[in-house]
């Protein structure tokens, strides 16, 4: 007789002695319909949660961008500016009417008429 | 003993039943429901929320520059800025006055009248002033004022002020080119406006998560390089005012052209308008240029195209000569010269030029026709005219569509009321019509030895990718004249000048280093009820200057001078001319001689 027949034997003698006794067996644990639905729940909760924060996050870059275009906007406008206040510095009659131009005298020109 | 009765007791599997049918009811009636809503209605519910959440933008392409030579480089004379209108709504305005007194520092004005306008009833938009710069918006934002705004708008600005205005046109507040330049390359200016349809959020921002968004780039336009030269275009333009005011004349056009290529450097008109405040311009007709737009009998310069076209036949030589009559009986008509009524005996090709002799000038016609004017003649100028030096026909320059006139040459057919006569008149500038462009086209086609190149105020043309493409000389036609007949022209140009000199203008006189010839024109002005006036006329004069030969060809039309001493042409053209001739060799480098 091995060990583990011993130990067998010994069970079913105390069984016969007609005394409460717990059996442990192992069953299937199978999870109910409303756990199931709640489950599904909680989880389309969690992705639909996750989906959210992805898109708010994402959309922030929205803000972002906008505001990255109204300060490429402002720095062309500013370059527009400057590049019309550049062009008017160079003008031939802001030029012709500086002191500097004022103060030149003509050099041997080839003549011209009198009118 | 009274028993009482049972009460009625409910299985309360009943009503569990009962509820749940009840609750399935309730639940079915929210499942039609959302069925309805979000099937039946989906279209409905999708195009209103869209309505709120999709904005759709246009995005307005950058107007492309104008740019202008300037010493070696280029200049952009016409460019975009941004400005701002103020503008109030008076509902919305609690406090008027306080109001005013902000905003007057800024905009100028009385605070009285600023007042006044805030207080506007019966609107909700009151524009309180235009053209206001960032610097000022950004002030007037600032203060925060209830009802007050600014809202920003592209406009063209012009550096140089007025400068070549009738040759630029302007935009209109719709974006189009009016006139000019600005209206003939409308369609490479303008670019192609982008696109924005995105879903925003309640501030308006796109959002970014969404695959809806459609973004397409505008493409600004192109910036177009004319062939004008800023330094000589002003000096023009001043020159000319000068005539005005001296000569007394109803307008004063002259154009300065690269007789090797047909580019125009300088074109002006005076009087002129500010194309900046082209809106304030009361007389429409000063959007044009005139010397594109305005045609006129050009008078006696038409003896140059005469004489280019009787020795292209070798009909004369440039040593002819004709015994002068005084006068021609052509068609029951006389026709005789300006200033002299008699015989002057023997004339030369060169007194025909220099005495502006209009019986020389038939007698050339004559000649082409064998010693007569008859229909040989006649087509044979005709020929000359409209298919050697394009008169009559548009140039093609690229001004506003529509606006350059193809002036008027008449059929060389008979056509019964005295056709001899008409032609006569063609060949010393009458009877005919010309634009000051098409006078100077012409003679610059016979001075480069005899191609006709179309003129041109496009030199580059500059994608905004920075894509270059240079516009090249455009010859129409490369047999106008023989080289021998463009050197004898010249020549007896160059001749004619040289004795105007000794004719008391001594300020044609540009030394031995530079070559110069000219001539005059005065020219009869038709009343609109046939005839001519009598003491109204028209200076004109078609040169040239160069040093080994000729570089610039110059025109000058003085319409209706009414303050000169004799003629016309010698008193109010030529004066013109030799002013802008002695600039260009101050200013322009033109090469002397070698």
């Amino acid at each position: 007789m091995t060990y583990s027949s011993t130990l067998a034997l010994g069970r079913q003698q105390n069984l016969s002695r007609g005394q409460n006794s717990v059996t442990f067996r192992v069953t299937d644990k199978r999870l109910g319909p409303v756990s199931n639905t709640i489950i599904l729940i909680v989880l389309a909760c969690l992705l639909g949660l996750l989906y959210l924060t992805q898109v708010t996050r994402t959309n922030t870059y929205g803000y972002q961008i906008n505001n990255l275009q109204q300060q490429q906007s402002q720095l062309q406008q500013q370059h527009e500016n400057l590049t019309v206040a550049s062009a008017r510095e160079q003008s031939v009659s802001r030029t012709a009417n500086s002191n500097t131009a004022q103060a030149m005298t003509s050099v041997n020109p080839s003549g011209s008429v009198q009118q | 003993m009274n028993q009482q009765p049972a009460k009625e007791v409910i299985d309360p599997v009943q009503r569990a039943r009962i509820w749940y049918a009840l609750l399935l009811v309730i639940f079915g009636i929210f499942v039609l429901r959302v069925f309805y809503l979000q099937v039946i209605r989906y279209t409905y519910y999708k195009r209103a929320a869209l309505s709120d959440q999709l904005k759709q933008y246009s995005i307005p392409a950058g107007r492309g520059l104008i740019t202008a030579h300037l010493g070696d480089g280029t200049v952009p004379i016409v460019l975009n800025q941004e400005l701002y209108t103020l503008y109030a709504d008076p509902v919305d305005i609690k406090h008027p006055a306080q109001t005013a007194a902000k905003l007057q520092p800024i905009i100028g004005g009385s605070i009285s009248n600023i007042q006044q306008e805030l207080q506007t009833s019966g609107t909700q938009y009151v524009v309180l002033k235009q053209k206001l710069t960032s610097d000022q918006s950004n002030k007037i934002l600032s203060y925060q004022l209830p009802g007050v705004g600014t809202e920003g708008q592209d406009y063209r600005t012009y550096p140089q002020g007025d400068l070549a205005s009738q040759v630029l046109g302007f935009v209109n507040n719709a974006g189009q080119g009016e006139y000019g330049v600005e209206q003939a390359m409308n369609s490479q200016l303008s670019g192609t406006a982008g696109e924005l349809k995105a879903v925003t959020d309640i501030n308006g921002v796109p959002l970014a998560a969404t695959s809806n968004n459609i973004l397409t780039a505008p493409v600004n336009g192109d910036t177009v390089g004319l062939t004008i030269n800023v330094g000589m275009q002003a000096q023009v333009e001043k020159i000319i005012q000068s005539a005005y005011k001296t000569n007394k004349s109803k307008d004063v056009s002259a154009i300065v052209m690269n007789v090797n290529t047909g580019q125009i450097e300088a074109m002006a008109n005076y009087p002129s308008y500010d194309p900046s405040n082209y809106s304030n311009v009361s007389n429409p007709d000063l959007f044009e240029n005139d010397t594109v737009t305005n045609p006129i009998e050009p008078g006696s310069i038409t003896k140059l195209f005469t004489t280019a076209a009787a020795l292209t036949k070798g009909a004369i030589t440039p040593t002819s000569s004709f015994y002068d009559p005084g006068s021609w009986r052509i068609d029951g008509a006389t026709v005789s010269d300006a200033a002299i009524d008699h015989s002057q005996g023997q004339e030369s090709v060169l007194d025909i030029l220099d005495k502006s002799l209009n019986t020389g000038a038939t007698w050339m016609l004559m000649q082409i026709g064998g010693g007569q004017i008859n229909p040989v003649a006649r087509q044979t100028l005709y020929d000359y005219f409209s298919n050697h030096f394009m008169l009559g026909k548009a140039t093609g320059i690229q001004q506003g569509n529509g606006e350059e006139s193809s002036g008027y040459l008449p059929s060389p057919n008979d056509n019964g009321s005295g056709i001899n006569l008409t032609w006569a008149n063609v060949s010393f500038g009458q009877a005919y019509t010309a634009t000051a462009l098409q006078m100077v086209t012409g003679i610059s086609s016979i001075l480069n030895g005899g191609t006709y190149y179309a003129p041109t105020l496009i030199d580059q043309v500059t994608s905004p990718g920075g894509k270059v493409t240079k516009v090249q000389p455009n010859a129409i036609e490369k047999n106008v004249v023989p080289k021998q007949v463009s050197q004898d022209i010249i020549s007896l140009m160059e001749q004619n000048n040289a004795r105007h000199i000794n004719e008391g203008y001594p300020y044609l006189n540009f030394g031995p280093n530079y070559i110069v010839g000219g001539k005059t024109g005065t020219a009869q002005i038709a009343m609109p009820q046939g005839g001519y006036y009598p003491n109204l006329f028209n200076g004109t004069y078609l040169g040239f200057i160069g040093g080994n030969t000729p570089q610039y060809a110059i025109v000058v039309y003085n319409i209706e001078p009414t303050n000169y001493a004799s003629f016309a042409g010698a008193d109010t053209g030529q004066p013109v001319f030799a002013n802008i001739a002695h600039m260009l060799v101050n200013d322009f480098g033109v090469t002397p001689k070698s």
